[in-house]
This record gives C-alpha cells, structure tokens and sequence, in this order.
C-alpha cells in the first residue's frame, strides 16, 4: 500500500516535527500519521495557495469573457445546426445576441464586457480559457463534476485533493475553507466542499459570516479563564502520566500535541476574521463600504488574511440554491437582470483581491481559479420561432479563468464556434482543468492518488491533461 | 462474552459497521436532497437480524431479494433498502439521454454496493471497459447491471403481518366504543340541547367573549370592529355573505403594520374550508413585514388533515397531535392558538383544547412597525404555492396576550353552536357526572389499545426497492448510453472459477426472478469469495485491520491477504457453523491472539511498528458514535431504548428548492440515544461526529480513517452536548458518591477508566476539584487519552 517514496514511518514524521524542521505544518503531519501520503509537491510548483472563486448556476461566457462578434448577425434566428442541442429545459428558442457591449481592455486587449466594469480594470492578469467543457448540463452533477471530477455524491473536492497532496502551511488554521454565500449554501450542502473517501482532515471548513465562524471554537457557555487554564494543564498532566504507564504510543502522542494546535487555532481564528482591523482604504478597494459589494468583499478580503497566515485552499462561494427569486447565475428568466445583479455583488471585489495580491508580491505564487459549472445557451430557453430573455445550460462550451501562478495575464486560450455554442479549439475539459490545476501546484495529476475500494482514485479519474502555453 | 453477545445492544454496535459499508443515508443527496423520513426500518431490520443471529447468507439474500424470497412480509421489503440505501438524483432534465446517463450512474453506485459487500469485488470499475486488474469483464458489469435494472427506489406502504391476529380484539373493542359513546351522548345531549336552547330565549346567559386588541366579522366586512386594523384584499380574494372567499391558488388578504408590540399573543379564526384534503395553506398569521419571521394557523402542512402552529423553518412547530378535521368543510369551525410568554404553544378547536400543547424553542415577539396580519396565506409577501387556504375565512380575532382556556370557550361558544363540555358538566347532578367519569374511564381505555393496535397495522412506508419492469439491458460501449450493444440477460460474474454465472434467464426475465436468481449466486456455497469477505470484516472491525486490509477489495488493486491460512480456515469455519457470525465472533474473540493485551514490546516494535502480525493489542479511539454513547452512559443520561424512528440533531427545511440540515441543541432525552439511531442526511452541516471521522453516508467506507486533528480537540472540549454531558456527569457523581472527594474520585474514574484511582491521581486532581469544581474536571477526563482510547 505504502509504495510511496514519499512515505515517512510514523516515528519518523514525529521525531521530524519534534525537532521543528517545517517541511510542513503539524496540522497535516497529525493527520499524515495515519492516512500515509505525501503532503509535499511532486516538482517545483508555481503556486503554493488557491484562492478559487466558484459561480453557481452558469455564467453566461457569450456576455462576458467569450467575445462573439458573430451574434449579432444571428440574433432571431434558428441555431445554424441540424444538431437538437441538450439543455436542461428543452426549449430552444431564437439566438440572441450578446447583452453586454464587449470592449478590449488593457495592454493585452483582452475582450471583456461591461458585465465586469472592475475585473476589466485587470484584465491584463486573466488567463481566460474560453474552450471549457462539462458532461453535465444538470446543476448538481455538473457542479459535482467542476469540483470532484466525478458527477455522483461522495468524491473529495479540488480543495480537498489539494490539502491531501501538500498539506497545510499553518497549524493554527485548517488547510481548506469555504466561505459560502451570505445568501444561502449551495444546492446539496456541505456535499460541496466533502472529503469524501479522503481523511476528514481534508474536508473544507465553512466559515459562517455570523457568530462563532467554526463551530465549537469556544466553549458553548463560559468557563472562567483561570479554569480554562488549569483544565489545560490538568489535561496534559493527566496524559503524560498516562504515557508513562502505558509506553510512548504515537496517535496519544499526536492527540496530546492537538490540543496545543487547537489552542493557537483560539487565538487565529479570531484574528484572522477581523477583517475591521484593515485600513480604511482597503476595506473601501474590496467595496466593503457599500451595500452591494459588502458581502462579497468581506469575503475577498477574508481569503487574502487567510493566504497570508497560511491557508492552502480558500473557496468563495458566488451564489445559493436554485428556487426562484434566483440567488445565483442561473439566469434562465432574465439574463440582463440577473447576472447584472450577481455581477455586482463579485466584480469590484473579486478585482480587488487581485490588485490588492499583486501589491503585496502574492499574487505570483497565488492561483486565482474562477469557474463555473456550465455557460449558457446563444439561443434563448423560449418558444422555438421567440427571443427571449433567458438562456439554458449550456454545457458545450463556457469560460472559466485563472490568474496569478507565474500564468501568462491577458491570454485566451481556446475559441467557441460563431455563436459561443461549443468549444471548437482546444477544448478543455474538466479534468484537462484538474490537472492544469495540479500541475501548477506542482503536483503531478496521475501520481496524486488515494486508495479506495479497488480504485486509486484521481481527481482526475482516468483522464486529464495539463494545458499548454499559458504559463510565462 | 456471551452476555455481550445476547445483549440486544450487539446488534446496535455491528449495525454501524454494517451500515457504514452499505451507504446508509437518510437524504437523496444531489441538489433537492430530499430527507428520506422512512428509510429508518432498514436500520432497525439490520440490528434486529443481528441480534436473531439470522444466518449470514440469508441476511444478504433478503438484502437483495427479500420482497421476492418473503412474499407479502414487510421484513421481506423493509431489508430491501440495501439496493436503495445510496444518493438518488430526482432532479429530472428534460434530455433523454442525461435521464438515461443519470439511471446509469445510479446502477453503478447499486452495483458497486453489491459487488464490493457481498463479494469483495469492484465489479463497478466495469462500467467503460474490461477491469484493469480483476477478471471481471464489462459484459459482467452490464449482466449485473440486468439482474438489478428491475430496482426502482421508491417508498413502499407495508404491513407488519404479525399484527393480523389483534384484527378481532380491535372489531370487539371499536364496538364496545360505540356503546359508550352512545351511553356518553345519552347523558350529554339532552343537556346541550337545553343549553343552546337559553341561548336563543336569553342572548345575555352567553358567556362574555374576552375584549380583542382586533376582531373582524368579515360576513359585515373588512374593518376592524375594536380598532383600526383593517384588512385589504390581495390577488381577487372576494369578500361575500361567507367571509372572505380563497381560491387556493393566488388569493389571500393582509393588514397594514399592527401598530402595537406583539409577544404573548393569540390568533383566533373561524374558518370553513373548500377541500378537506388540502395542504399547507395558512387561515391566520402574524409576519414580519418581509413575511420572513411568522407564527401561523396552519392546515394539514406537516400532518394530513390536521391543524399545526406554523412557524418560520417549523422553528416553534411540533406537532399538537390533535384528531384529524372532519367538520370543517360542512361548516365554519373556530380555531385558536395561544401562544405565552415561557414559549408554550396551544391549539383550540372549537373552544377546546385541540391535542396536546407543547413547549417551543421560546416566543417569538413582533414590533409594531414591522409585523402585519395575513389571512389565507401561510407566510410571504405574494402568491406562493403550497401556502395558500381554499376556503372561507368568517371571523378573526387578534390578542396581545396569551388567553386561559375559560376565555377561549367563551369566545368559540359565544357565536358557534358549540357548546363546551365544562358548561353541560356544570348543569349535570354529582349521579350524572359519576357515571359520565366512568364511561370515559373505560373509553379511553379502549382508545389507547384499539390506537395501538391500528397504528401497527395501519400501512407503514418504508424506502426500499419498488419492483419495476427491467426492460432490455445492452452493454453500454465505453459506458455510454449513445453506443448500445450486445443484448445481456442478468447473471454473474464469469471470472469466479467454482461456480457459473449463468442464472438460466431469458432477456426478458422477470424483476423478482433476476433478484432471487443474483441472491442465489452470491450466497452460493460454492461462491469462493461471499464467506472470506465477511469473515475478513469481522477481523477487520475486532482487530483493527482485516486479514485483507481492504475489506471492499479482495481483487489485484486490493492488499494481500496478511495471513492467507488463516482467511481460508475462517471462511471454511463460518460455511460449517451455518453462517452464524455470533458463533465466528465467538471464534475470534476466544483466540490467544484476540486475548493479548495491549503492552509494548520494543523489539516486536523494531520489526513490525504497525502491528500487521498483531504482537500486541493496538491502542484504539473510540469512533464518533462509540465516543457520542460513552459520554451518554457515563454521565448517566443514555436511553437505551432499542429500534423506532431514533431522533435528530438537524433542523430540517426548504430553501429555493433544496434541503438543508441545520444543527439544533441536543438538550432533550429524546436525542440521548445512541448515534445508530441518528437521522443521517447527506450534507448536513458539520457535526462533532464528522470531525471524528464519521464519513457522509454518500461514500462506501468499509473502514474509517483515524485521524488526530485539532479541530476534534476543540469539539471535544467546547461543543455544548459535550459540557452538558459533563455537567450531568459531575450531578451523577455527586447523587451517586456523596460530597466526599476521595469517594467522587473513585466513581469517576471507576465509571470512565473502570479502574480506580492511585493515590497520586488523587492527589493531582484533589487540588484541582477544589478551586475549580467537578464539572471541569470531568470535562478534563472526557478529552482524556485513557478515556478517548481503547487498550
């Protein structure tokens, strides 16, 4: 089982702590002890941390990032294709052209529309992949497939997978967290950011906006300090006596040093969350001061805390469930009042981070992932002979970006067809993304495998392959 | 050993690794995740077959045929829930070949639970091609795939056949019910008539109706006849010599802001309905303006035909088990809600109580500017389906305190034709009102047994397999449902050498006929691998690790079996002891290797640190749920109660479409079961059990992870049913023990270590206890290693 050259015995992974070499944090090596994998890259990676902003319900690529000129000269008619396309409603109505004009921006000229008035400010940082492609074109299975690789409940996430593969950088927070949507969590819950069959030490930890931002951080009612303290100190007596009776054990061992982590993870979390502590200018850079922007900014600003005290994976969700009033992208009503909406709440924010990552000399060794699980249709879900206002799933061909990771800023990789109906050239698919991902991690796709039930799962299944020519 | 082993609590214990490897989940998982609120009984059957030490190989033929093999026997179905225990997407694009792809990908989830517990085999990694390392070909996949494609997952009514016999005892009894009714009547009638009669010669022996902070007669009109709270109509709600007329669909009516603080309060209405069978729909409701926070009259929400105090997110609701509505679509019946200050909640029909009043989270207060008054729509600020009355709404009142039953009746009494039981049992002489006492007596008797019976036998729904028409399997080439192939009728798979996979069926064989065909095969004597794997697991959950360390995987990919003798000798032993698994854990747990303790041996350690020829007894935590129950028994708050519906940890609710799962204390001895009895959705928000490696029910996990985390640390010192326990704990002490320090000493450690304590532990914590106390000491022990783990 145990093939791995990477594989440190249990003695060997303490003793190596124990003397502070910080290979790695302790946080991850507690957990390593008994799980056996490698918690370093496989090569030398061009990032260390991800910062991965995650849009439910379907950006539409053709009002945003994936410039079709082309549109405009088929807007009310049929789709040019005898091919009867696969949505999730089956109403394929009429084309209908773009509704955000698109302009290109920057030093790169990169097209960007007026949907992303802020992240157009630093379009020369996106590397935009405009040839994606899912398997799905149903919510939940695609947005399984965008995360796990697979469409089915019960696979580990991207963020997951990454904790597994490089551990964490700090014993005081966990490695992979979430920070939902104010509005809502997502359709399926926690199922989001599962461990699945990995160590739960690897699930995403969700930070609530409200309240205690982890669960049982302090205790549910109070207890004097000086109590607090003595219980601590009795605690490690009682333990070391133990210890002594019974001969050194490494898991009692490994339990007794968790409590001095849960500890410093008392005083960081705290800290961390404070996101007021930050200068004026900065909070008002992230949009904190105005009611659209407040939510998703505090978020921003949260994951860049967390990156500098040494979180590997921090996952921004964009948007809830799927019932109407919408509270996310799935723009099947009303396209322009919709994504105008759930556009306003992330642009200036999201463009904030970047900047702001940039300033501080962190955005180089920072991947920025922005995904969505599928684009939306050029035609629009109406009757067949109708423009409409709404379009479907579409799961041919949507845009995803990235940036920072040394990634060539101001590039589009990939091209749709005329209309943005499908990825024509150098399509990209989930697990090419996957393993790009990886890669730039420094961690090899194939390689960074998990043992359960007969399989040595991937996040990238059986497939995948990095994309070329988007790094510098 | 064989006290453990007749304990009824054995059954519980292996239930959880059992369920464990079988995905068992209480959601559909995918976006709805819909709560499966009766997927329980398959739990309850598992540890009820355990404790029968039902023979192993019949346990799994009813997992996989049981409503075959046991026609018109509920366990038959019940045990069925095996095949279905996994996620079920039953968001539905309208694609035909997504649907398909989604059906397929559920085959495969049923088909990799069958192969990898009952086999040991990943026959699932078939799907797309040949195995890459086992014998399992993908026409074997796909000839599994046939034997199960009849497999729908759906709820099924069943009844429990054991009950038929109490069928005559019933009939007796609703006839001797009859009797007294009449008798009951007989004493009541003549003195209601006499009463109503007064009422109409003497308007003024009415009872005085209590002064309202708003009363509306909505057969005079809309205005408030107290105040000025007036009522607008909304979405073509008519107003006629009924009252206010709702069509079910759109319509309902609402006040402006209520101009006054709300706390204690009661809603009160009289209300005559269109269809007696409708869902949901409010008669009364106080909201906030936004319509988000609400305290409601609702009709037949959670419970069919019956009145509920609806409340935001069910967040003040339970249920008042009142009888079911029978009168209310012949005639306006009146309905009240009080609700008071220490959040006690009761219904009022008809003027008098209505079920049973219950305890809520606490009272939910309103401010004058920010609450309004709705009729015929639970909650909202528009039209919004599964909220609206069909009806008539006739009268409403309003109170800004909590009303005592006296004033209810006189309210309801006051303008119905009700007349209530403490006013004829007023007018009744001492002989009348004896003999009344009696009756009832004997009545309610009755009630109780006949209720108990009928609820038995009363069909029960149960999620299990729901036989299907298996229609025609093709092998999927390269696993897609675009590229058929070949026909394959349902059979096993090829590879196993001692014994054929042909079932003997035709394409067209039958559901129940491929079902039983699949049970037969695997349980087959012959079959080289069905007693290994068990017998592996049964290792494997005694010694922490099995003979085979991958207890789902006996293929290529899989580990090797440590000790290959001595697997083959066990399954040999488990076939001769007629699939006894009490007679195996017997076996096992009797052996010198099983007896060893759990010392160190710095040389065994040298040569083999991870103890895979078990030189000694490794050191083991307690799981999640093992760790949850210990607190529980220790501090003496565990209910040991075996089987039923178990409790819950969750707040469950609808949001845009999707379920959520939010924590709720545990602070009530409903929830003090052991975990097992936990309802377990999928992708509930994080508990203290998932911190402890208890794993989603989505994956299949045949063997845990262990891990050491500080997250644990933390839950394990803070989290509230943790310091409660540890309160209760410290109480327990002290009733058990005394005030004496030395002799609360022993207890302690006595019940949490079973071992007493040496003089210096004493001597350490006597300080300790003293200038803090022993509640935070028995904190310290429940986060303590020698209490955490097992030697």
């Amino acid at each position: 089982m145990s093939a791995n050259p990477h594989h440190l015995s249990r003695r060997e992974l303490l003793s190596f702590s124990a003397y502070g070499l910080t290979g790695a944090a302790l946080t991850s090596l507690v957990g390593a002890e008994q799980a056996g994998f490698p918690t370093r890259p496989h090569f030398a990676p061009r990032a260390r941390q991800v910062i991965h902003i995650c849009l439910m319900g379907g950006l539409s690529h053709i009002d945003s990032f994936d410039y079709k000129p082309g549109l405009e000269a088929y807007h009310g008619k049929p789709l040019p294709s005898d091919e009867h396309p696969e949505t999730f409603f089956n109403k394929i109505g009429l084309i209908r052209k773009n509704d955000f004009a698109f302009k290109q921006r920057g030093q790169s000229g990169l097209w960007v529309s007026d949907l992303f008035p802020h992240l157009a400010g630093v379009a020369d940082e996106l590397t935009v992949i405009r040839s994606m492609v899912a398997e799905s074109a149903n919510h939940t299975p695609a947005t399984f497939q965008e995360n796990t690789g697979f469409q089915l409940n019960g696979f580990p996430v991207m963020g997951s997978w990454v904790s597994y593969g490089l551990g964490s950088e700090t014993d005081d927070l966990p490695a992979y967290v979430v920070l939902p949507d104010v509005r809502g969590y997502p359709a399926g819950g926690t199922i989001n950011w599962s461990n699945g069959f990995l160590p739960s030490i690897h699930q995403g930890v969700a930070f609530e906006s409200q309240g205690m931002p982890i669960p049982d951080l302090f205790p549910a009612r109070e207890i004097p300090v000086a109590t607090e303290s003595a219980s601590r100190n009795l605690l490690g007596r009682l333990n070391r006596r133990y210890q002594d009776q019974h001969g050194a054990d490494d898991a009692l061992a490994a339990r007794m040093r968790s409590h001095e982590l849960a500890a410093r993870m008392q005083l960081t979390v705290p800290e961390v969350t404070d996101v007021a502590r930050e200068p004026a200018a900065i909070r008002e850079l992230y949009g904190m001061e105005s009611k659209h922007t407040a939510d998703f900014g505090r978020n921003c600003l949260l994951a860049r805390r967390m990156l500098e005290k040494g979180v590997r994976f921090v996952q921004l969700i964009s948007g809830g469930s799927f019932g109407s009033p919408r509270i996310n992208w799935d723009g099947h009503e009303d396209m322009v009042k919709n994504h105008t909406r759930e556009a306003l709440r992330i642009d200036q924010p999201v463009a904030a981070l970047i900047r702001d990552l940039k300033q501080r000399g962190m955005l180089d060794d920072t991947l920025i992932l922005f995904t969505s699980e599928f684009g939306r249709t050029p035609f629009t879900q109406s009757a067949k002979d109708q423009v409409g206002k709404g379009r479907d799933h579409n799961m041919y061909g949507f845009t995803n970006w990235m940036a920072g990771a040394g990634l060539k800023g101001g590039m589009a990789y990939g091209t749709t067809d005329d209309i943005g109906w499908k990825a024509v050239e150098n399509p990209v698919h989930w697990h090419d993304f996957h393993a790009t991902v990886l890669d730039l991690l420094g961690l090899n796709h194939e390689e960074l495998t998990f043992y359960h039930n007969g399989i040595k799962r991937r996040l990238t299944n059986v497939h995948g392959s990095v994309i070329q020519g988007i790094t510098a | 050993m064989g006290r453990l082993l007749d304990s009824p609590h054995y059954g519980e214990r292996w239930a959880r690794h059992w369920l464990d490897v079988v995905r068992f989940g209480e959601s559909h998982g995918f976006e709805y995740n819909q709560p499966r609120q009766n997927a329980w009984p398959y739990r309850n059957w598992v540890v009820d077959a355990l404790n029968r030490d039902m023979p192993y190989d019949e346990f799994v033929r009813l997992q996989i045929a049981g409503d075959v093999i046991k026609k018109n026997a509920a366990d038959g179905v019940i045990a069925t829930g095996f095949l279905v225990a996994g996620p079920h997407n039953t968001t539905r694009p309208s694609s035909d070949p997504m649907r398909k792809t989604m059906l397929q990908d559920e085959v495969e989830g049923m088909i990799a639970a069958v192969g990898q517990t009952f086999l040991g085999l990943t026959v699932n990694c078939a799907r797309c091609h040949d195995h890459k390392f086992d014998p399992v070909t993908q026409r074997d996949y796909y000839q599994m795939a046939a034997a199960l494609a009849g497999v729908t997952p759906n709820e099924q009514k069943v009844t429990r056949a054991e009950n038929v016999p109490f069928k005559e005892e019933a009939d007796q009894l609703k006839l001797e019910r009859r009797k007294l009714q009449n008798q009951e009547r007989n004493i009541l009638d003549p003195m209601r008539k006499a009463i109503l009669a007064e009422r109409v010669d003497h308007p003024e022996a009415q009872p005085e109706a209590p002064p309202a902070t708003a009363a509306w007669d909505f057969t005079r009109g809309l205005e408030d006849e107290v105040g000025s709270l007036h009522i607008e109509l909304k979405h073509g709600a008519k107003l006629d010599e009924r009252g206010i007329r709702l069509d079910g669909k759109q319509a309902y009516a609402a006040s402006r802001s209520i101009g006054i603080d709300l706390k204690e309060k009661t809603l009160e209405v009289w209300v005559q309905l269109d269809d007696i069978n409708q869902r949901g729909g409010g008669a009364i409701s106080v909201q906030t303006l936004n319509g988000n926070i609400f305290d409601a009259i609702v009709y037949g929400e959670r419970e069919q035909k019956r009145w509920m105090a609806g409340s935001n997110g069910f967040a003040r609701y339970s249920s008042f088990n009142g009888p079911e509505e029978k009168d209310a679509k012949g005639r306006p019946v009146h309905f009240a809600i009080v609700y008071r200050q220490d959040g006690t909640i009761i219904g009022y029909r008809d003027g008098q109580a209505y079920g049973r009043g219950y305890k809520s989270r606490g009272l939910q207060s309103y401010t004058a500017a920010d609450a309004q008054v709705i009729f015929g729509l639970r909650h909202g600020t528009g039209p919004a389906d599964g909220r609206m009355l069909k009806g008539s709404i006739v009268k409403a009142r309003l109170y800004d305190r909590a009303l005592d039953p006296a004033a209810i009746e006189a309210s309801a009494g006051r303008s119905s034709t009700f007349v209530s039981a403490t006013a004829i049992l007023k007018r009744l002489g001492e002989e009348q009102r004896t003999r009344l006492a009696q009756l009832r007596t004997r009545r309610d008797v009755i009630e109780k047994r006949v209720t108990e019976i009928e609820s038995s036998r009363t069909p029960m729904p149960v999620w299990a397999v729901r036989p299907g028409n298996p229609g025609r399997t093709h092998v999927l080439i390269r696993g897609s449902v675009r590229t058929p192939g070949e026909e394959v009728a349902a059979a096993g798979v090829t590879g196993l050498r001692t014994l054929s996979a042909d079932f003997g069926l035709k394409f067209n064989a039958s559901d129940a006929d491929r079902r039983r065909k699949l049970a037969e095969w695997i349980t087959h004597p012959d079959n080289p691998l069905f007693a290994r794997v068990i017998v592996n697991r049964l290792w494997h959950h005694h010694f922490g690790s099995g003979i085979v360390r991958t207890p789902n995987d006996f293929g290529f990919s899989g580990g090797r079996p440590s000790h290959p003798g001595l697997l083959d000798w066990l399954a040999v032993e488990m076939r001769e002891k007629r699939w006894s698994l009490k007679a195996m854990h017997r076996l096992i747990v009797q052996s010198a290797t099983y007896r060893q303790s759990a010392a160190m041996n710095e040389q065994a350690r040298k040569v083999d640190a991870g103890n895979r020829y078990l030189w000694h007894m490794a050191p083991r935590r307690l799981e999640a749920e093992a760790l949850r129950d210990t607190m529980l028994m220790v501090s003496g708050k565990l209910v040991p109660d075996i089987g039923g519906k178990g409790y819950r940890d969750v707040r469950e609710y609808k949001f845009k479409g999707s379920h959520f799962y939010d924590l709720i204390p545990q602070d009530k001895p409903e929830q003090f079961r052991r975990t097992l009895y936990r309802f377990s959705p999928r992708g509930a928000k994080r508990t203290m059990l998932d911190v402890f490696d208890c794993p989603d029910p989505s994956a299949i996990t045949p063997n845990r992870a262990v891990t050491t985390t500080p997250l644990q640390s933390l839950a394990l010192m803070n989290n509230p049913l943790v310091l409660f326990l540890a309160d209760a704990f410290a109480d327990r002490i002290r009733s058990e023990a005394g005030t004496e320090l030395d002799a609360q000493l022993r207890r302690v450690h006595l019940l949490a270590y079973g071992r007493v304590p040496g003089q210096e532990e004493i001597d350490l914590t006597r300080e300790f206890i003293a200038s803090h106390n022993l509640e935070a000491y028995c904190r310290v022990v429940f986060n303590s290693n020698e209490f955490l783990y097992v030697r």
